[in-house]
């Protein structure tokens, strides 16, 4: 469709204070921290030491290990967090009875703070007297008396990645919205031909609320890639730097005054950030139905 | 027609008179301080009490109003960031390794016209101590609040493992904490976690023992550093098993609840061993100096202390405001409420203060055995004077401590953290 003239000029007026509030407070900041990302800033003074940031960074074991846990932290999101929300999604698409009990506990870990929770989730692998050791000798597990699960590197970060199944509320909630659009005759078709319950499930449910699947797959991933307030509330990247996370990296940066050195890593989280979206953009070409 | 002339007559009372009540309001000064002297900290109940007075004398004209800054980890990076944009608070505390960036930020208010202009702080403080802090002509915090940290030990649990005294070495030492597990009970409180701030005290005095009270001078290739890591990895042999990842709160806990035998602190934490400590004990208490490392370059009796906090205070275009941001940096600092916040927590300070007779006999042997010490080595944060390799300490002692790397690797995680 081609637009007047006049409806070209009003297209801008509507949308130029949303293009100048978008290049105010996102295009102008990361122009800024580009341009800083080149300066040993430390904010105070500011002096151009060209590529020595990045060439600093990348040659840091424990900022190579922040890049290499988020990506642990995104692929575990993709490939155990969002299957999970699906499979409780259909399950709870069948509306059987307590479903809205279950869905409403299942989403409760979104409408905490998270702070909260990592405190709680803490104190519940505290060596001493933390709640899961507690368990696990209570059914046998002796090994695990006074175990330390995020002071060991062998499951610190298994521990803080548990963290992923509390995002399944929130993804379940977004598929289980899309399977409420599906229309009655797939199921009514598929009950003449006498499917069951599985086979409506996987061959009608799951096909049809695809696209939302991959979306799904996209936020779990760009949450665990600015993964923060998990890993800096629970161990702040220790032990040894073994649960370091781009962010809480660039947050150290940052409270020791190398500001520069801190937005260069950041330039680099945008840049992985940007190359992952491509990446699954091409690999989840996305199908709708009609 | 009456009615509505009333209507407007009546708005325009009540609008005049809100006016006049916000003008009168706004002539009285708010000052803001972020104080990390609150909810646990043994200092609370007197810094309230002195900003309530505060405020009450200068009622309708100046008010102080505390933020509440309840973990120190927080508010260092939040002030650090704030001298960055120097958006600084009115008032505020400041630690030693930021005194330099503070400085150069601009962003603080310079004390030193005040100082030249008033004889009140060259009466409270020390000879030579307002100078110390001086950079380029200019004084952008006031030394306060001082430290030491020596040992603190629970005697009857040492008693039950076999030891009247605190041992005087190393080697004995970790004699002792093998008799003290015997006992079922942990020699020491460690931690990893935040700034790994009992276990860096820990470390500034093995350092010291190892080095010398000048070891920092000589930077981190000096052998006093792989030495003092070696100790460390000792000692994480005889701490809780939730050590790895503690923050201060979980290494103090455990020693207030007679989990653990000897702990390290300054001595803000007297106060506590009665607040929060299992009942009787305060009494149970000994203080000693750090034991010594056989063959290192300290001295016995060697304590590891300095400046803790410095009150500042933000630069302000309006010079009343000035005037009343001084008035309370004055109040805070008068040997009279210096000597009770002393009195109350336990805590030491560097004005000149007329303590009662009777304070705690904790402090009482600090002050001593600090006055017999041959030196007051700076702990490793103050001394280190780098940011980043501060940061990393917690790090690298955690990688220590569960072997991930040697004491040599622990100091090459400190040097590369530079």
């Amino acid at each position: 469709m081609k637009l007047k003239k006049d409806e070209v000029v009003w297209l801008l007026i509507f949308i130029s204070p949303a293009i100048c509030l978008f290049f105010l407070f996102f295009i102008l900041p990361i122009l800024f921290l580009f341009v800083t990302s080149f300066t040993n800033w430390d904010g105070i003074g500011a002096e151009f030491v060209g590529l020595e940031n990045y060439s600093k960074l990348l040659n840091k074991k424990s900022f190579i290990r922040a890049i290499t846990n988020n990506l642990y932290w995104c692929v575990t999101a993709a490939l155990i967090t969002v299957p999970l929300a699906l499979i409780v999604a259909l399950l709870l698409a069948h509306r059987s009875r307590g479903w809205k009990v279950f869905r409403t506990v299942l989403f409760i870990p979104q409408v905490v703070s998270s702070a909260a929770i990592a405190m709680l989730w803490a104190a519940m692998f505290n060596a001493e007297y933390g709640l899961v050791n507690f368990l696990l000798e209570i059914i046998g597990f002796s090994d695990f008396e006074k175990y330390n699960w995020l002071g060991n590197v062998r499951t610190a970060n298994a521990a803080l990645i548990g963290f992923s199944l509390c995002y399944v509320g929130y993804f379940m909630v977004i598929m289980l919205a899309k399977t409420a659009g599906i229309s009655d005759d797939y199921y009514d078709a598929a009950n003449i031909d006498g499917a069951t319950q599985f086979q409506k499930d996987v061959y009608i449910t799951a096909p049809l609320i695809k696209s939302t699947f991959f979306l799904c797959i996209i936020l779990a991933v760009i949450f665990n890639l600015r993964q923060f307030e998990y890993v800096y509330l629970m161990t702040a990247g220790g032990p040894a730097n073994k649960t370091q996370v781009l962010v809480v990296y660039i947050w150290n940066e940052l409270s020791v005054q190398r500001l520069g050195r801190g937005n260069a890593a950041g330039v680099i989280m945008i840049c992985i950030g940007a190359a992952l979206l491509l990446i699954l953009r091409k690999l989840l070409k996305s199908e709708t139905y009609n | 027609m009456i009615k509505s002339i009333l209507k407007f007559f009546s708005v325009t009372f009540i609008s005049i008179s809100l006016t006049i009540i916000s003008t009168v309001a706004s002539a009285e000064i708010t000052i803001n301080w972020p104080s990390i002297w609150v909810g646990k900290d043994s200092k609370t109940t007197v810094i309230r009490e002195l900003v309530d007075e505060f405020n009450a004398a200068n009622a309708g004209a100046i008010k102080v109003v505390i933020e509440e800054q309840t973990d120190y980890d927080i508010y260092a990076q939040k002030l650090t960031a704030q001298i960055s944009t120097g958006d600084l608070p009115d008032v505020f505390t400041v630690g030693a390794d930021l005194l330099d960036i503070l400085h150069r930020s601009g962003k603080a208010m310079d004390l030193a016209p005040h100082v030249g202009s008033d004889s009140h702080w060259n009466n409270v403080y020390p000879e030579n101590a307002l100078q110390s802090n001086m950079m380029g002509g200019q004084l952008t915090a006031l030394p306060y609040e001082l430290f030491v940290t020596p040992v603190t030990y629970n005697k009857k649990l040492l008693k039950a493992a076999g030891y009247d005294e605190f041992p005087a070495t190393y080697d004995e030492f970790f004699k002792m904490c093998e008799a003290v597990t015997a006992t079922g009970k942990v020699c020491t409180s460690q931690m990893t976690g935040k700034n790994a701030w009992t276990s860096m005290l820990w470390f500034s005095q093995v350092v010291a023992s190892a080095g010398g009270p000048g070891v920092y001078e000589r930077g981190l290739d000096d052998p006093a550093w792989v030495q003092a890591f070696e100790v460390m990895e000792k000692m994480y042999m005889y701490t809780t098993s939730d050590a790895i990842g503690a923050d201060a709160g979980v290494s103090g806990g455990h020693f207030l609840n007679e989990r653990t035998a000897v702990f390290m602190n300054g001595p803000w934490f007297i106060a506590r061993y009665t607040s929060d400590g299992i009942p009787g004990l305060h009494a149970n208490i000994g203080v000693a100096p750090a034991p010594m490392l056989t063959g290192g370059k300290g001295a016995p009796g060697g304590y590891v202390g300095g400046r803790q906090s410095s009150l500042a205070a933000g630069k302000q275009s309006d010079p009343a405001k000035e005037e009343a941001v001084v008035k309370f940096l004055k109040w805070l600092t008068t040997p009279e409420n210096v000597a009770r916040l002393s009195y109350s927590s336990g805590a030491m300070f560097i004005v000149k203060a007329d303590l009662p007779s009777d304070m705690d006999r904790l402090f009482i042997e600090m002050n001593e055995q600090k006055g017999n010490a041959p030196y007051v080595a700076p702990t490793f944060s103050n001394g280190i004077a780098s940011l980043p390799i501060s940061k990393e300490f917690p790090q690298a002692l955690s990688a220590l401590a569960i072997g991930d790397v040697t004491p040599e690797g622990a100091v090459e995680m400190l040097k590369d953290a530079e």
